[in-house]
Parts: C-alpha cells; structure tokens; sequence
C-alpha cells in the first residue's frame, strides 16, 4: 500500500487512531462497516479514476488493507490497459 | 392426531403426511392460546407455552435427527412459528428466537460443546435466551463493549443487557461479548453460557404496550464458562451475524408476524361467517369487500416474500455455505422491513373494518387489540430505519441490480 492510499483509507477506520496500517490489518476490525465502505469506495474510484466492477464488490475485497490495495492496482491496471 | 393421518395439500406434490413436529406445534398453540390473555395482562412470560415446548420437545426443532432433534431447517422453523403465532405472537417470537440461537450452535459449535449439549437440547431441555444488546451500542449488533476475559481455560463474562426476551426464564444464553484482547468493539465472540455457570441479576422491570409476555428484563450476567464454550470461535461473531443470524432472525421474526396477521384474518372471518343476524361488516358494501381484499393481499404478499426468501436462502446456503451474496442479503432484509409494515398494515386495516367493538375493545374473540399492540414492535424490533440505511450502502453496491 502507497502512503496516499493509507491516507485515504484512515478516516474511515474510526478504531485505528494513530495506529499503522498494515496490509494485514482486518478493515472491519479497525471499525469499517458498511456504510462507511461505500463511502470508502466512492473516495477511491474519484482519486484513482476508477470503477469497481460487480465481481470485486464482494466482502473478500474490503477484507483488508492488502486485499483492498490489491484490487485497486488490478483494477487500475485492466483500466489502463483498455484505454491504451 | 398421528402423523400420516393428516395430510397436507402442496402444490405438484399431491397429498403428502404432515411433518410429525406440526402436530407438537398445534399442541403448543393450544395451550398459548389457552393462556395468552393473562399472559399478556400480567406482562409475564408465557410459561405453560414453553412447558408445553419442553414436553413436546418442540424446542429440540433445530437439532439434527441423529442427535435425536426434528432436524427442521429455516423452512420448518417458519412454518412452526407461522402455526404457533396464528395463536399467539409472544410464544411464537420466543420460539423463534430459541431456533436461531440453537441453530447458530447447532452449525457453528464446538464439537466437545455439542456432544455434550445437543442431546439435551433435542430433549427439550434447554430454553436459549440471546443476549447481544447492549446499553451504549445503539442496538447495534455487531460491537460490543464488554470485553471478555481469559483465565486458565475458561472465558469470563460480566455483561449488561438492556432487553433479554424470556431472561428469566431461559436455561441459558448465547451472549455476545468484546474478544479477548481485541484492539476494537468490532471483534465480537459470541459465548454459550448455561445459567448454571452464571450469576443472573434482573436490574429492572417489563411493561410496553405490546408483546408484553415477552417478560424482556434488563440483565447483568456474571460468570465463567469453558473455553470450548465459544461458538464460531475467536472474533467468530460478525460473520455467524451476517451468514446466518441475521436471515435466521428475520425469517423468523417474519413468520411470527405473518402468522399472527394470518390468525387475526382468520379470526375475524369466523367471527362474520359464523354471525346470524348482525355480522358486524356490511358485506354487500363494495368498499368493505375491497378493503377486506387489501388486508387479504398484504398477507399473501408477505407469505410469497417468506417463502421466495427461505429458497433463496437455500440456494446461498448450497453455493456459499452461508448467505453472502450482496443480493440476497438485501432480500433477507426486506423481509423483515416489509413484513414488519405489512402484517401491522393488515391488523390495523382489521381493526378499521370491524370497528370499535371489536377491533378497539380487549375481550372480542377477534383478538384484534392485542395483535394491534404486538405487531407494532414489528418495525422497532431491529430497528428499520436502521436496518434500511445499511440496505441503502449495499443497494449501491449491487451495481446491476442482481434479481434473485
């Protein structure tokens, strides 16, 4: 995970407080739900310019820090790819 | 009555035996209704019904045949509550509820835990209370702030709990609890504990409009359990909740509702047929037969929702193993957030059609007033407005609007 991706994803983890954010770190522990995932969601598809499709919106994606990063490049990735 | 005398007609499946556990459930409405005015009065817990459970072994619905249960699914538990609440929607919620508890150890327990217990529980032994409010949660279900403690093996509970359905009276508990160690109220164990390894205090009393009999006392439970108490394992909670407590939960609540608009249609139709002379309803009225056919609708409404909803519930459950799919979630919701609106709709368009004397009135043999009372909790008991704010965030996650 890139530092801006870590500081996207904290305000939206009420219990991390000044914590570090690993990719292991289990978002529905550090107090995502799922109100709070879908505005998540929103901030990043408006940063990186990205859609998530139907098949990532699954729980495994919001997992964690690492699952959720993961998606984004991928997806990044299939995005670029197809505007090339 | 046997089972194999009474027969039942479904649809492309011509005359087959009704299920053995319907008639302990008759058995059970029976005495329900026989009590449930002065339940209902003295606000106390509906204590001949759930002897009758016992002695029926009603209670042991949930468990698997060979460990001498009926082996009834969320099927069956619906239909036992849809006949149990036909009579009296209290005794129904209480069943209902003991069914979600027993079918989260059933599924999810230790197996030292269900040798042991499950035997018992087929026996009809065992009342399960569920504790999984807490005061300062907002009624949220999936945090708590009572941490766990772990000491030599065992788990040790000190928790308060603002509403516990049948508190008194349950042989023991599924209490949710803040895991050992954990960094956040997020990560949620949910513990069974037998009332005989815990110190039970009732802090406070019961007296709401409506299902009164529920006898829902505050509770402090104090005590320690083994570690193999634990159910689903450590930080387990979350996932039981969204997989299978929470359609469980609204299936059954479904049911208790629907049954008990079902029985107060019922009621009031028998009530007029059975009139000579005044019938109490104008029936060459066009306007009181359109109005009867609405409450009509809304019932069968919520009934294809049910039943659309335990298949779809089936099919998550063969695929997933568990109900996951953002979806089918949704529809689990809906039915609890419809049911609850459309059963109270229909008894208070009853009440509307038959009037003063007996829709207002205690003591009509419509039972109108006392439904009207109980149904309204429907929408309150997990909240919807709630509840639909988190349908709102996965309604926006189901992009193509998936029809299951």
């Amino acid at each position: 995970m890139d530092a801006q991706f870590v500081d996207i994803l904290r305000p939206y983890l009420k219990y991390a407080g000044d914590q570090e954010i690993t990719d292991t770190a289990r978002l529905r522990d550090l107090g995502l739900d799922s109100m709070r995932e879908i505005e998540l969601l929103f901030a990043i598809e408006d940063t990186y310019g990205i859609f998530f499709p139907e098949e990532r919106m699954v729980d495994r994606t919001f997992e964690t820090g690492g699952t959720l990063w993961k998606a984004v490049q991928e997806i990044r990735g299939a995005t670029q790819a197809a505007a090339s | 009555m046997s089972s194999g005398t009474l027969t039942t007609e479904l649809p492309g499946a011509g005359l087959v035996p009704d299920p053995a556990w319907r008639e302990a459930a008759e058995a059970v409405a029976a005495v329900a209704s026989e009590h449930a005015d002065q339940a209902d009065r003295d606000a106390a817990f509906p204590a001949a019904a759930l002897a009758e459970m016992r002695r029926t072994r009603l209670l042991g619905l949930p468990v698997p045949v060979e460990h001498g249960g009926w082996g009834g699914g969320f099927t069956e538990l619906a239909d036992a509550t849809i006949a149990l609440a036909r009579a009296d929607m209290t005794t129904a919620l209480v069943f209902a509820m003991h069914c979600q508890q027993a079918t989260a150890v059933v599924r999810h327990g230790d197996p030292q835990l269900l040798r042991d217990l499950l035997p018992t529980l087929a026996r009809g032994e065992i009342y399960l209370g569920s504790v999984t409010t807490e005061p300062g949660t907002g009624g949220q279900l999936l945090t708590s702030e009572s941490p766990l403690q772990e000491s030599g093996g065992t788990l040790v509970i000190d928790r308060v709990a603002p509403v516990v359905t049948g508190g008194r009276h349950a042989d023991a508990f599924l209490v949710t609890m803040r895991s050992a160690g954990a960094a956040s109220p997020t990560q949620v164990d949910l513990v069974y504990a037998a009332r005989d390894h815990l110190e039970v205090e009732v802090t406070g009393g019961w007296d709401p409009l409506g299902m009164r009999a529920t006898e829902s006392v505050p509770l402090r439970l104090r005590g320690a359990v083994p570690a193999t108490h634990l159910i689903g394992g450590p930080g387990g909670f979350p996932d039981i909740a969204a997989g299978l407590f929470g359609p469980v939960a609204h299936i059954g609540w479904a049911a208790a509702w629907l049954g008990t608009a079902a029985g107060a249609l019922a009621r009031v139709i028998r009530y007029v047929r059975g009139q000579s002379g005044p019938r109490g309803l104008d029936v060459s009225s066009p306007l009181v037969l359109s109005n009867l056919a609405v409450i009509r609708e809304r019932v069968d409404t919520v009934h294809a929702l049910l039943r659309h909803t335990l298949r779809v519930v089936a099919d998550e459950e063969t695929r997933h193993g568990a109900v996951s799919s953002t979806s089918a979630r949704l529809l689990v919701n809906t039915l609890k957030t419809r049911a609850s609106e459309e059963c109270f709709a229909a008894v208070n368009g009853l009440v509307e059609l038959v009037g003063l004397r007996h829709g207002y009135l205690k003591g009509s043999p419509t039972g109108l007033e006392r439904a009207f009372r109980d149904l309204r909790s429907a929408s309150l008991n997990f909240a919807n407005d709630r509840l639909r704010t988190a349908d709102g965030a996965m309604a926006l996650r189901d992009v193509s609007v998936r029809l299951v």
